[in-house]
Order: structure tokens, then C-alpha cells, then sequence
């Protein structure tokens, strides 16, 4: 192999996570099943409100969160 | 189903609803306690029951029911001061004070609409259909 | 039925006559005591040291079972006691959740003290009869209830040899009895247990209230740690409370105009936003069925498994739309407007003795979905209708009896037991019938039901010591500890939760502390010492609800709309500020968020040391089964092998490549069981208490708990 092959990524709750062409709130939502109703998003320390979860893209190296809050249960 | 209707646009905010419903019920000239509210700034809105009976599923205890002129009223005597009616009141017209540990609300007795100089409210007829409240009946079939 | 045959067959054993007083700022200041071997009833104070050291609720029932009984007391003795006490915020109806009771006893499943937190109109109507706590001793020799007639000040112990013993029925009999009319129903208030009860270590009290739109009695349960069971080994057939002047001011409280705003913002709150978050209204606490199974943390299998393809058919929406009633206010006590407690009307039953009646069955909840149906394979609504139906009459918890069949269907499906064993039941996995049969043989205390009401705890010691099993694999997959069975949570990946389970006081319950999410999804406690923060903040923040009378769920199962805006979200700040607020307005106390954790504290401590003092409060006891840490077989490993398989090289440095599922698990276990042991170390730090898990001397004095009796039994464990 001459080049090895550059993984992009983005950091997901404090962890990586794989960033692909297109990525969006929405899609990390359904790649990660986040089907939880009350849950925060955040990029980069900004509030991103549900209608936006499908405009949203993410590029590489943004710092997402997606906070579930749920301490009950 | 009989109701106090009214019509904003008329309103000059002169408060005199206010004055006689709060009188009549409470023996206080107090705006606070008057089953109709009226803004006191920009464009004039008149707050009122407009008898819907929400309210009637909502109470635990049973005590607000519709009576025979389809007017939605509250049983002082049964009702148990959780004030579940006001938070879920959709006009937000389900009143409370702290004098009193039982909510009130207007029962279409018309002496406002007596009073306010614009006939910007009335007493009026609406169809039995816009009755909120659920036919117990029927769900349970007792 | 003929109730006025069943009265006249009641033969009195003691009156007691008392002044009805008043409350202050919501406490009446007096308990009720009830002895059932000797027939005597008394008025005890609630002195000052009571309400500043204990404050109420499980406080006071701790404080009267640890005054009551002996290191050497067990659930059978006749001095082990019973006690109902609200808190000093029960029964006001302004604010939802606050009804609540907590009753205490010697749990017989775990011989220490169990406090389990319950709804239905008991404790309120209670209060307003004149009384903080009801505290039961003694054992009868025939079935007896216990009457509090609150509008006449009377108390008296009646032998009721006629009515039936299953609480659907017994808890209609009795509001029949003693209501004077179809509108008096509301004012009566039943505790009953059930047939089941008295073949199981697991029964529940079940506390009625009455609907008036469905015209019946419903039913909410105190499930956890078998207090229905010590119920009707003292022959308790029920305990009723008839008050009939509710008003919402009767707590006289401090300053009502506070609490009648914290209030309607809240009953607002719930009214805007219910439906676009958990649907409590709808559904109550089983909306997040599917959630569970989406996020692998449904037990499936006694807990192997985290979802199932056949979850699908047990969703949320699969009860709503065909089963439970919509539209109908479901509170357990008045001015609940999250109405949680929801219904399924006219359920036609299967099996059993009421086969071919239709009922009405309250539930299903959470943990009833994922313990009757998910955790025994048992995908079916219906199944899990009628399982929940007879677990509440019979008087049986549906965490236990779920959790322990779970057990019992995994050592049948690995021929641990058999159907010799079983006596011809099939217990595999999904076997609705073989599993309601089994509460059918508790209700009857016939067959292999009751050796499964024996608990897990005890079904382990005996397969092992009968039928030749391996203790260590039982231990393993037994889910349970200090011999209270897990709750219905999967925890294995989440390590905080692990703590949130096994660092509890009564048992693995998850109303301590339920740390998933912020664990495992959100990564926000991610070091031992923000877990160790967690596991101190949310046990201490939610044994506060017990010592006040309120229910949890409101506290997080709404939001506020800009919730997601301030610091702590997890924490819903706006909602802590609300029942300060309320608390201040009651009591007239104006606490803050430290005051009110070093309250929890206090009660905390205590119900450790009174562990310790039954022998089963220390650090041996904090041990969990594997099952609920990692993948005790090959099977659990591999279901989750690419996680695992990351895990081991990227945590531990170890390379999965070329090794075997068994070298993986033993290294992945070897990590994971030394990871909970450091979080143990800095939980207990964290609580003030040494490696033992002993609270120091030090701490006490913090906490301004040094009575001596707690001195005495800690001094030399330090």
C-alpha cells in the first residue's frame, strides 16, 4: 500500500466517530438508533433544535454531542 | 350550548366586566378576581370560558360538570384545590387566586355583557358538537 | 357479593377512640402504633428529633423498625413491623406526585430493612385522619383488618373471616363496606395484599384508590422486597383508612400561595409539552419499551440479551392504541396531572381462576413489560396483561416474580433443572402458560411455583445443594443481590450503573440511581470519580422523594422547554427549585439543594448502618452477579463481539486477534470486575464511608448523626 487510507472523523460524545460525505445530525441519529425523545444536540458547544437535525451537516473534526436526558428511569 | 362570546375588536378595556364579575362573585372590586380578564395594553383581548369542558376530563374528583344549558360549572363543595384545570385550561381561562383554595371561572351569566358600553361581549348559542369532554359512558359502557 | 353478611361476620378485638387535631405545616406530630398480638392501639409522638434527623416518609419508618427490632429479628418475628408514613408533603394537591407512602419492614427476602415507595390514597387520607405513620406489630392468629375511621376518630381491629383474599376483589369489598355511597368510594382507602403473598417471599401490598369514571378500585403496588408477604404471615387481610372531607388545605401549610404557583406551572408544563416528550399521559412509565430495546439496554433472556426483534410486538403503541384507555385522568392521587397510572379496561382473562372475566388491569408498566415479557421471551401484550393482572391480585411483584422466572426458564433451557424438577412445567424462554401457571401455584402454594417465589437467592442455593448445579454459574447468572432481584435494566455496558445497582442500600432497584444514558450514551461521567459523584448525588437527591411523600417521576419524566439551556440538564434544575419551593411552602423550611442532599444523607447513612447491624451492610455485600457486569457464556460474548473485541484492545491493550471467545471473556471479565471494584472505592469515598464501606465517625458527626445506638453498632468496623 503507498498511502494509507485517511479516516476522517468526527468527535460523538467525546468519542470518534467515522465522518463520511453528507453527514448530518439526522443521519448520525439513525446510524447510532438515538430514538430517545428527549435528547440535546450540540455541535461545536452550539444548540441545534430538532427541525434542524436534517439540515445540519457535520464536517470533520466538529465536536458533536448528543446528550440523553434521561437520569430516571 | 349556551357561552359569553365576544368580539375583541370592540373592546375599549374599560374594565367594567371585571369590576361587576368580580363584585358579583367576590364582593371586591379586584380584576384578579374576575372570571373575564381583559389586557390592559396593546390591542384589546378579551379572556373567557368559552365553555369547551376540557376541563371536565381533567378534575380528579369529578366536580366541574356541564350543566342543562350546556354551561360548564365547578362543585365547590367536591373539588379538592389541585388547580390541574387551570394548568390545562386551553384558552387559559380556568381562574385561580390565592384567597381561595377552589378555581372559578365565568358560567355565561351574562351580567358583564349587561355592562360593557361596545357590546364587545354577549351571551350567544353554539352547537352541542364543540363539547370537549369525553361520553364516560361510552368508554366504559357502565 | 354480600358484604353486609361479610360485616356482620367481623368480630371486634380492640377500639381505640382518639381527637382528630390538627395538622401543622404538614405534620399531624403523632403516629399511630397497632399492636396485632396483644390487640393494644396507641397515639406515639413524632418528636423534634424525629422530624430534624428523619424528616418523614421512610425516615420515620426506618426510625420505628430499627427501635422495634434486633440484630437477630427476622421477617417472621412477631416484633418485625409494618409502617405506612406519607412525609411531611403528602397529601397536598397542588403539585403532581404527593400522594406517596413509603412502607418499611425486614424484608423476607433479604433480612434487612426494605422500603418500598407506593401511590393510591392511603397515605394522604391517613394524614388527614391525624396521622404521620401507621406502625404495625405483632402477629394475629386469625385474619384480621385493621379500620381508621378519620371523620369519627376510631381505630379498631375487626376479625374479617369472609371476605375474599385476592386485592381486585378484597379491595372492592372493602370500599364497598365501608363507603356510605357510590360518591363516598374516593374516601376510602384499602392495603391489601393477596393469596400469592402468603406462598412467596415476594408479595407486595397493594394500595387501592377508587375511580370514579370506571366506577372500580385501582390498584398501585408496593412491590419491592416482599411486605405483603410479612402482611400475611401476621394474618393481615387489610388495613382501611376512611376520610371524606378532602380539601386541598388541609396541611395547613406555611404558605399556600407558593406552592398553588409552583403548582399550575407545572400542571402547564405538563399540559404543553407531555406529548411532545415521553407521552406520560398516554402510556405512563411504559413508553420506553422500545427505547430500551433500541439502545440494547431491554433485558431479554434473563438479561443475555439487550433487544429482541419481537420487541416490535410489546411496543409502546401497540398498548396504547389497542389496550390501555386514552383520555381518562389516570392519577394515583389528586392533582397528579403527568397521570402515569394507566389502565387497560375490560381485558379478558385466559387462565386461572378468573378466566372468562373481564377486567381491568393497571399497567402495564416499564418494568412489568420488560420483566413479564422481554426478560422471559415472552413477546405477546396480552400475555403480559394477564401476567400483570395476577401478579397485582395475587399480590405479587412483577420485578421479582419476572427477574426470578427468567432465572428459572434459563436453568431449564440449560438443563440445570428439568421437568421432572419443575414438576412437568416446560419453562423455556416465551412460555406464556407455563409461566402464569407458576403465579397460578403461588396463588394455590402448590407445585414449582413456590420454590420460584422462594426468590433467586434462594432457588440458586437450592439447585446447587439439591440438584448438583454450579454454584459459580449460578452466581453468575442469578440476578440478584443482598437477595433482592434486579430491576429491568440491562447494565452490563455501563459501568456507572453497575454501581447504581449494586451500591444500594435495599437491593438492586433502580430507584436510587439510573445512569445509563449519562454513562454509556452521553459520556459525560466518563472518570471514577464523576461517576463516584453521580452515584452519590442522584441516590442521596432521590431518597429525598421518600422523606417528603412525593413521587419521582415528575421530577424527570417532563421537562421544562429551556431545560436543555442550563448547566446541568440531567439534573432538570428548574424541577429540584420547584419542590424546594414546595417543601418551603409546606414546612416553612427554606432549604437549599446542599440542605437538602445532607436530609437524604442523613436517612441514607442510617439504612446503612441498620444493614450493618443485620449483618449484610458491607463490602462483601455490595458484590453483583457477573451477568449484570459482561457476557457470562460464549453466546452473550459473541452477540456483542465487535464492541467487546474494541473494547479489549483498545481499554486493556489486549490484541482479540486469533484468540478463542473463552480467552476473550476471561480477560474481558478480569477487566471489568477490577473496574467495579475501583468504583466502589470511590463511591465509598465519595459517600463518607471507609474501604469496608462502613460510614466513618467522622462523616456521622458531619452529618450530625452521632446517636449512639449508630455509634455502637459501627466503632469497631472502622
Amino acid at each position: 500500500m503507498s498511502h494509507a487510507e485517511v479516516i476522517l472523523i468526527i468527535k460523538l460524545n467525546n468519542r470518534d466517530f467515522p465522518w463520511e460525505e453528507g453527514l448530518t445530525i439526522e443521519k448520525i441519529m439513525q446510524i447510532k438508533k438515538f430514538t430517545f425523545p428527549k435528547i440535546i444536540v450540540k455541535v461545536n458547544g452550539n444548540h441545534i433544535e430538532k427541525e434542524d437535525y436534517a439540515e445540519t451537516f457535520v464536517n470533520d473534526g466538529d465536536n458533536v454531542e448528543i446528550i440523553h436526558l434521561l437520569a430516571g428511569g | 350550548m349556551k357561552y359569553l362570546a365576544k368580539d375583541d375588536s370592540k373592546c375599549i378595556q374599560c374594565g367594567a366586566c371585571e369590576s361587576i364579575c368580580s363584585k358579583t362573585y367576590f364582593k371586591e372590586d379586584n380584576p384578579e378576581k374576575s372570571c373575564i380578564q381583559i389586557n390592559k395594553e396593546d390591542t384589546p383581548e378579551i379572556n373567557v370560558c368559552n365553555q369547551c369542558g376540557e376541563c371536565i376530563d381533567i378534575c380528579p374528583v369529578m366536580a366541574i360538570k356541564r350543566d342543562k344549558l350546556g354551561v360548564v360549572r365547578i362543585d365547590k363543595k367536591i373539588c379538592v384545590g389541585c388547580f390541574m384545570c387551570v394548568g390545562f385550561c386551553p384558552q387559559l381561562s380556568m381562574r385561580q387566586h390565592d384567597d381561595y383554595i377552589e378555581p372559578f371561572k365565568c358560567i355565561a351569566c351574562g351580567l358583564c355583557a349587561k355592562e360593557c358600553p361596545t357590546e364587545a361581549i354577549y351571551i350567544a348559542e353554539k352547537s352541542d358538537e364543540e363539547a370537549k369532554e369525553m361520553p364516560l359512558d361510552k368508554v366504559f359502557n357502565k | 357479593m354480600n358484604i353486609k353478611n361479610m360485616k356482620e361476620n367481623h368480630k371486634l378485638l380492640a377500639e381505640y377512640k382518639y381527637e382528630l387535631g390538627e395538622i401543622d405545616k404538614g405534620y399531624t406530630n403523632r403516629t399511630l402504633y397497632v399492636n396485632i398480638s396483644d390487640n393494644t392501639i396507641n397515639s406515639k409522638p413524632v418528636t423534634e428529633m424525629m422530624k430534624e434527623k428523619f424528616v418523614g416518609g421512610k425516615g420515620f419508618g426506618l426510625w420505628y423498625l430499627w427501635n422495634a427490632t434486633t440484630p437477630t429479628t427476622r421477617w417472621d418475628d412477631s416484633e418485625n413491623e409494618i409502617i405506612i408514613a406519607g412525609g411531611p408533603a403528602c397529601g397536598i394537591t397542588q403539585y403532581a406526585g404527593t400522594g406517596k407512602s413509603l412502607v418499611c419492614s425486614i424484608s423476607p427476602l433479604t433480612d434487612i430493612p426494605i422500603d418500598s415507595n407506593v401511590g393510591g390514597y392511603f397515605g394522604p387520607l391517613l394524614k388527614f385522619s391525624g396521622w404521620d405513620a401507621l406502625e404495625i406489630q405483632g402477629k394475629s392468629d386469625k385474619d384480621i383488618i385493621v379500620y381508621i375511621d378519620g371523620n369519627n376518630g376510631i381505630v379498631t381491629i375487626e376479625e374479617a373471616p369472609l371476605e375474599a383474599y385476592d386485592a381486585h376483589i378484597l379491595g372492592e369489598q372493602l370500599t364497598e363496606m365501608f363507603a356510605d355511597n357510590e360518591e363516598d368510594k374516593r374516601n376510602v382507602a384499602v392495603v391489601t395484599a393477596g393469596t400469592g403473598a402468603e406462598h412467596s417471599r415476594f408479595g407486595i401490598l397493594n394500595f387501592t384508590f377508587y375511580d370514579q369514571r370506571r366506577k372500580t378500585t385501582r390498584l398501585k403496588q408496593a412491590g419491592r422486597g416482599g411486605i405483603g408477604t410479612v402482611f400475611r404471615n401476621k394474618k393481615l387481610k387489610a388495613l382501611i383508612v376512611k376520610f371524606s372531607n378532602v380539601k386541598g388545605d388541609l396541611n395547613n401549610t406555611f404558605e399556600q400561595s407558593i406552592i398553588n404557583k409552583t403548582g399550575i406551572k407545572y400542571h402547564k408544563e405538563i399540559h404543553d409539552l407531555d406529548h411532545l416528550q415521553n407521552n406520560m399521559r398516554k402510556i405512563g412509565t411504559a413508553n420506553i419499551i422500545e427505547v430500551m430495546d433500541a439502545y440494547d439496554l431491554l433485558p431479554v433472556m434473563n438479561f443475555q440479551y439487550g433487544s429482541h426483534p419481537d420487541t416490535e410486538k410489546i411496543k409502546s403503541t401497540v398498548f396504547i392504541e389497542k389496550y390501555l384507555t386514552q383520555g381518562v385522568q389516570d392519577g394515583c392521587w389528586y392533582g397528579c396531572s403527568m397521570a402515569c397510572a394507566k389502565a387497560a379496561d375490560n381485558f379478558l382473562l385466559k387462565t386461572g381462576p378468573y378466566k372468562g372475566h373481564r377486567v381491568t388491569v393497571d399497567g402495564p408498566e416499564y418494568e412489568n413489560a420488560a420483566g413479564l415479557g422481554a426478560n422471559c421471551a415472552i413477546f405477546d401484550p396480552e400475555a403480559i396483561l394477564e401476567l400483570n393482572f395476577y401478579c397485582d391480585t395475587y399480590g405479587i411483584d412483577t420485578i421479582s416474580f419476572g427477574t426470578a422466572t427468567a432465572f428459572a426458564m434459563e436453568c431449564y433451557e440449560r438443563g440445570i433443572i428439568n421437568k421432572e424438577i419443575t414438576e412437568g412445567l416446560e419453562l423455556n424462554f416465551g412460555n406464556f402458560y407455563s409461566s402464569v401457571e407458576l403465579l397460578h401455584q403461588m396463588s394455590k402454594g402448590e407445585g414449582f411455583g413456590t420454590v420460584v417465589g422462594q426468590g433467586v437467592n434462594r432457588m440458586k442455593k437450592l439447585f446447587v445443594e439439591k440438584y448438583g448445579a454450579n454454584e459459580e454459574f449460578l452466581f453468575d447468572i442469578g440476578m440478584e443481590q443482598k437477595g433482592l432481584e434486579y430491576s429491568e435494566y440491562g447494565s452490563k455496558e455501563s459501568l456507572a450503573q453497575q454501581g447504581g445497582y449494586g451500591l444500594t442500600n435495599k437491593g438492586p432497584q433502580h430507584d436510587e440511581a439510573w445512569l445509563i444514558f449519562m454513562d454509556m450514551v452521553n459520556n459525560q461521567i466518563p472518570t471514577f470519580e464523576d461517576k463516584a459523584e453521580a452515584l452519590h448525588y442522584y441516590p442521596m437527591f432521590r431518597t429525598w422523594f421518600g422523606l417528603y411523600g412525593f413521587c419521582k417521576l415528575p421530577w424527570n419524566d417532563i421537562v421544562p422547554a429551556d431545560n436543555k439551556y442550563t448547566d446541568e440538564p440531567a439534573k432538570v434544575p428548574e424541577h429540584v427549585q420547584n419542590y424546594l419551593d414546595v417543601v418551603y411552602g409546606v414546612t416553612g423550611r427554606k432549604l437549599s439543594v446542599d440542605d437538602m442532599i445532607k436530609e437524604s444523607e442523613r436517612v441514607y447513612n442510617f439504612q446503612r448502618i441498620f444493614n450493618i447491624r443485620m449483618g449484610k451492610g458491607l463490602r462483601k455485600d455490595d458484590r453483583i452477579p457477573y451477568r449484570s457486569m459482561g457476557p457470562v457464556t460464549k453466546e452473550e460474548y459473541e452477540s456483542r463481539q465487535e464492541r467487546y473485541d474494541t473494547q479489549l484492545r483498545e481499554k486493556i491493550g489486549y490484541a482479540p486477534e486469533g484468540k478463542t471467545t473463552e480467552e476473550k471473556m476471561a480477560a474481558l471479565r478480569e477487566y471489568r470486575e477490577n473496574q467495579y471494584e475501583k468504583l466502589i472505592d470511590a463511591v465509598y469515598k465519595r459517600r463518607g464511608w471507609n474501604s469496608n464501606g462502613v460510614p466513618t465517625l467522622k462523616h456521622l458527626k458531619y452529618l450530625n448523626l452521632e446517636l449512639p445506638e449508630l455509634m455502637e453498632v459501627i466503632k469497631d468496623l472502622q
